[in-house]
C-alpha cells in the first residue's frame, strides 16, 4: 500500500505573494486545511495550515469577516509571510504504514508528496489515511466482528483461520491486539457473513475463549506513551 | 378484536438454504405452532400467497437485478452474491410469493377487508440491496410494499419500523433520499453485528434527511434501552411524519435466547414494542399496522413471539 495510491493527486495550492484572506478563502471554498505552495517549476518550497491563518489573525475576524479596520491590520500580510518553509514531506513510494507512524510523530495534519525531484506530485492528509484504515478494517462491507483470546504461540491464528474458512466464510480483515492479558493476544476477525453463530460455536468447541463484545473496546488499548 | 390477517403458506417452505443455515423453513414452522398452540388461528383470517406481478418488483429493484436473479436460480447455483445467500431452484418463485402474499395483504387492508396483518413470508428483505442480495435477504418486501402503497393506493407518508436485531441496509438505502419514506430502525450496534450499517449519524440526505433514524443497542442491552431508545428517538419522529400507514420489519432475533446477536431482549420486551407500535398505529395511520417477519432463529422462541405479536395485532 504506497502512498501514491491514497493520496490526493489534484493539488490544490496557493501563490507565495497571495494575501492571508485569500488563503482563507480558498480553504473555506474548497474544505481543506493545507495549501501547499509551489514555484513555476512546481517545486514545494512552502505549506500554510488554516492554523497558521488562524494565529496571525485577531481573534474578531476569526469570527466576523466584516470589522474594515480590524482587517487593516493583517492586510499586508502574505502567504510567504506566514508559511512554513521546508515542511516534512513524503515520498509518493512510502507506504501508508510509513505514513501513519509519520503522523504520529511529527503531529501534522497532512504531509505534502514529492518526487526525487522536488516536485509536488500529491498531498496526503489525516482524512486520506483514514479512508485507507478503513478500507483495509473492511467495514466498507457487510460483516460482523468477532473477538477471539488466544495463548500467545505460535500456530494459534493457522487454527483459527482454518476453522473460519472451513465454513466458507471470507475475510475482511483480521486485526490482533497484543497487549491483552498477560500471555494472552485477542484476534478479532471481521466476517463478511451474517452467519457466524455456528462458527462462534464451533471455536468455542476447540477450546477458544470468545471476548464478550463489551470488553473489545477502549479499555484494551494501549495507555498513551 | 380487529381483522387481523396472517399470511402464511406451505410454498414458503421450499425456499431451501441447505443444512446448518440458520434462515431455515422451520421457522415459519415454529412460527404457525405457536400461533396454532395459543388457539389464535380461528381469530385470524388466514391468507395464502399470490405470486406478485413483476412491474411492483421493478419499483424498487434494478432490472438486471432481477434478471440475475431468476438466471442464477434457475441455472442451479447454490449461492448469490454472498456464500451467506444459500439457494435453490425455487427461490425465485418462493420470492415472488412473498411479494405477491404482501402485496395481497396490504390491498386487502386498504379496501377495509382486514385491520391489519402478520405475514410470515421466507425469504426475508431488509437487507436486499436496490441491486445486490445480501444477508439471506433477495427482494426487499417491505420496500416494495411500500412503493406499492403509495403508487396503487394513493398513500403519501409510509412509516417503516425495523426490529430486527439487524440493521436494514437495503431498506435504509432505497428511501434514504426519500422523503414520503420514513425509515427507522433499531438495532444491534453495528460495530458488533452485521451488517455494519446503521449508524446513529446516518439520518438520510437530499430530500431525504431527517427521514432516516437509526437506534442502535450495545451488546448486553435490552428492554430498558430499547425501550428508553423508541421513546427518545422513534415516537417524536413519528408524529413529526404522520405516516398514514405503518409497516413493520419484524425480527425476533434480539431475542436474549436468539444466537445471532448479543442484546438481551425479553419476550415481555418484545410485546412492549408490539404494543406501542399499536398506539402509533392508532394514533396516526387508522390502525393499519403491516406486520413482516424478517429474522428471528431462536426455533424454541419463535412460536411465544409470534403468537404474543399476533396477539397484539388483534387486540388493536
Amino acid at each position: 500500500m504506497f502512498v501514491s495510491r491514497s493520496m490526493v493527486s489534484q493539488v490544490i495550492t496557493i501563490d507565495k505573494d497571495a494575501s492571508v484572506f485569500e488563503a482563507q478563502e480558498k480553504m473555506a471554498a474548497n474544505g481543506i486545511r493545507h495549501l501547499p505552495i509551489v514555484d513555476a517549476d512546481n517545486r514545494l518550497i512552502g505549506i500554510v495550515t488554516d492554523r497558521d491563518i488562524r494565529s496571525v489573525m485577531p481573534y474578531r475576524l476569526i469570527k466576523e469577516k466584516g470589522i474594515a479596520e480590524e482587517r487593516e491590520k493583517v492586510a499586508h500580510l502574505k502567504v510567504e509571510d506566514i508559511m512554513t518553509r521546508n515542511p516534512k514531506t513524503i515520498s509518493p513510494m512510502y507506504t501508508i504504514q510509513d505514513a501513519l507512524l509519520m503522523i504520529q510523530k511529527e503531529k501534522v495534519g497532512a504531509f505534502p508528496v514529492v518526487d526525487d525531484e522536488g516536485k509536488l506530485q500529491g498531498i496526503l492528509s489525516v482524512r486520506d489515511l483514514l479512508r485507507a484504515f478503513i478500507n483495509v478494517l473492511g467495514i466498507g462491507q457487510p460483516g460482523t466482528l468477532v473477538g477471539i483470546e488466544v495463548e500467545e504461540k505460535i500456530g494459534q491464528m493457522k487454527k483459527i483461520v482454518d476453522a473460519i474458512t472451513e465454513e466458507n466464510i471470507s475475510f475482511g480483515s483480521v486485526l490482533v491486539a497484543r497487549t491483552w492479558d498477560e500471555g494472552k493476544r485477542a484476534v478479532f476477525p471481521y466476517l463478511l457473513t451474517n452467519n457466524v453463530s455456528k462458527v462462534k460455536k464451533k471455536l468455542s468447541a476447540m477450546g477458544y475463549k470468545l471476548i464478550n463484545p463489551m470488553d473489545w473496546y477502549l479499555d484494551k488499548l494501549p495507555k498513551k506513551p | 378484536m380487529k381483522r387481523t390477517g396472517y399470511l402464511h403458506d406451505n410454498r414458503y417452505l421450499l425456499h431451501d438454504t441447505g443444512p446448518y443455515h440458520p434462515e431455515m423453513a422451520d421457522r415459519l414452522i415454529a412460527v404457525y405452532n405457536g400461533i396454532k398452540d395459543a388457539g389464535l388461528l380461528d381469530q385470524v383470517t388466514l391468507i395464502p400467497a399470490v405470486r406478485a406481478d413483476i412491474k411492483w418488483i421493478k419499483a424498487v429493484h434494478d432490472p438486471n437485478y432481477i434478471r440475475r436473479f431468476e438466471e442464477i436460480c434457475l441455472s442451479g447455483n447454490r449461492t448469490f452474491d454472498y456464500p451467506d445467500n444459500q439457494m435453490c431452484v425455487d427461490t425465485y418463485e418462493t420470492a415472488f410469493l412473498a411479494v405477491g402474499g404482501i402485496l395481497d395483504v396490504a390491498r386487502r387492508i386498504m379496501e377495509g377487508e382486514l385491520d391489519n396483518a402478520f405475514c410470515a413470508v421466507r425469504p426475508p428483505g431488509h437487507h436486499a440491496e436496490r441491486d445486490q442480495a445480501m444477508g439471506f435477504c433477495y427482494l426487499n418486501n417491505v420496500a416494495i410494499a411500500a412503493r406499492y402503497l403509495q403508487m396503487e393506493h394513493g398513500i403519501q407518508r409510509v412509516g417503516i419500523i425495523d426490529s430486527d436485531v439487524h440493521h436494514g441496509n437495503g431498506t435504509q438505502h432505497i428511501f434514504e433520499k426519500d422523503p414520503t419514506v420514513f425509515y427507522y430502525s433499531i438495532h444491534q450496534h453495528p460495530s458488533f453485528a452485521f451488517p455494519g450499517t446503521g449508524r446513529e449519524f446516518e439520518e438520510g440526505s437530499g430530500e431525504g434527511r431527517g427521514f432516516t433514524k437509526n437506534s442502535p443497542v450495545l451488546p448486553g442491552q435490552g428492554d430498558d434501552v430499547y425501550e428508553r431508545l423508541i421513546q427518545s428517538d422513534l415516537l417524536p419522529a413519528f408524529e413529526r411524519f404522520k405516516p398514514e400507514v405503518i409497516i413493520v420489519s419484524t425480527g425476533f432475533d434480539g431475542h436474549r435466547d436468539d444466537d445471532m446477536s448479543d442484546v438481551t431482549l425479553s419476550t415481555e420486551g418484545y410485546s412492549w414494542i408490539m404494543e406501542t407500535i399499536m398506539k402509533l398505529g392508532n394514533r396516526y395511520a387508522a390502525g393499519r399496522v403491516i406486520s413482516v417477519l424478517e429474522g428471528g432463529y431462536c426455533l424454541e422462541r419463535l412460536g411465544e413471539l409470534a403468537a404474543n405479536h399476533v396477539r397484539i395485532l388483534l387486540n388493536g
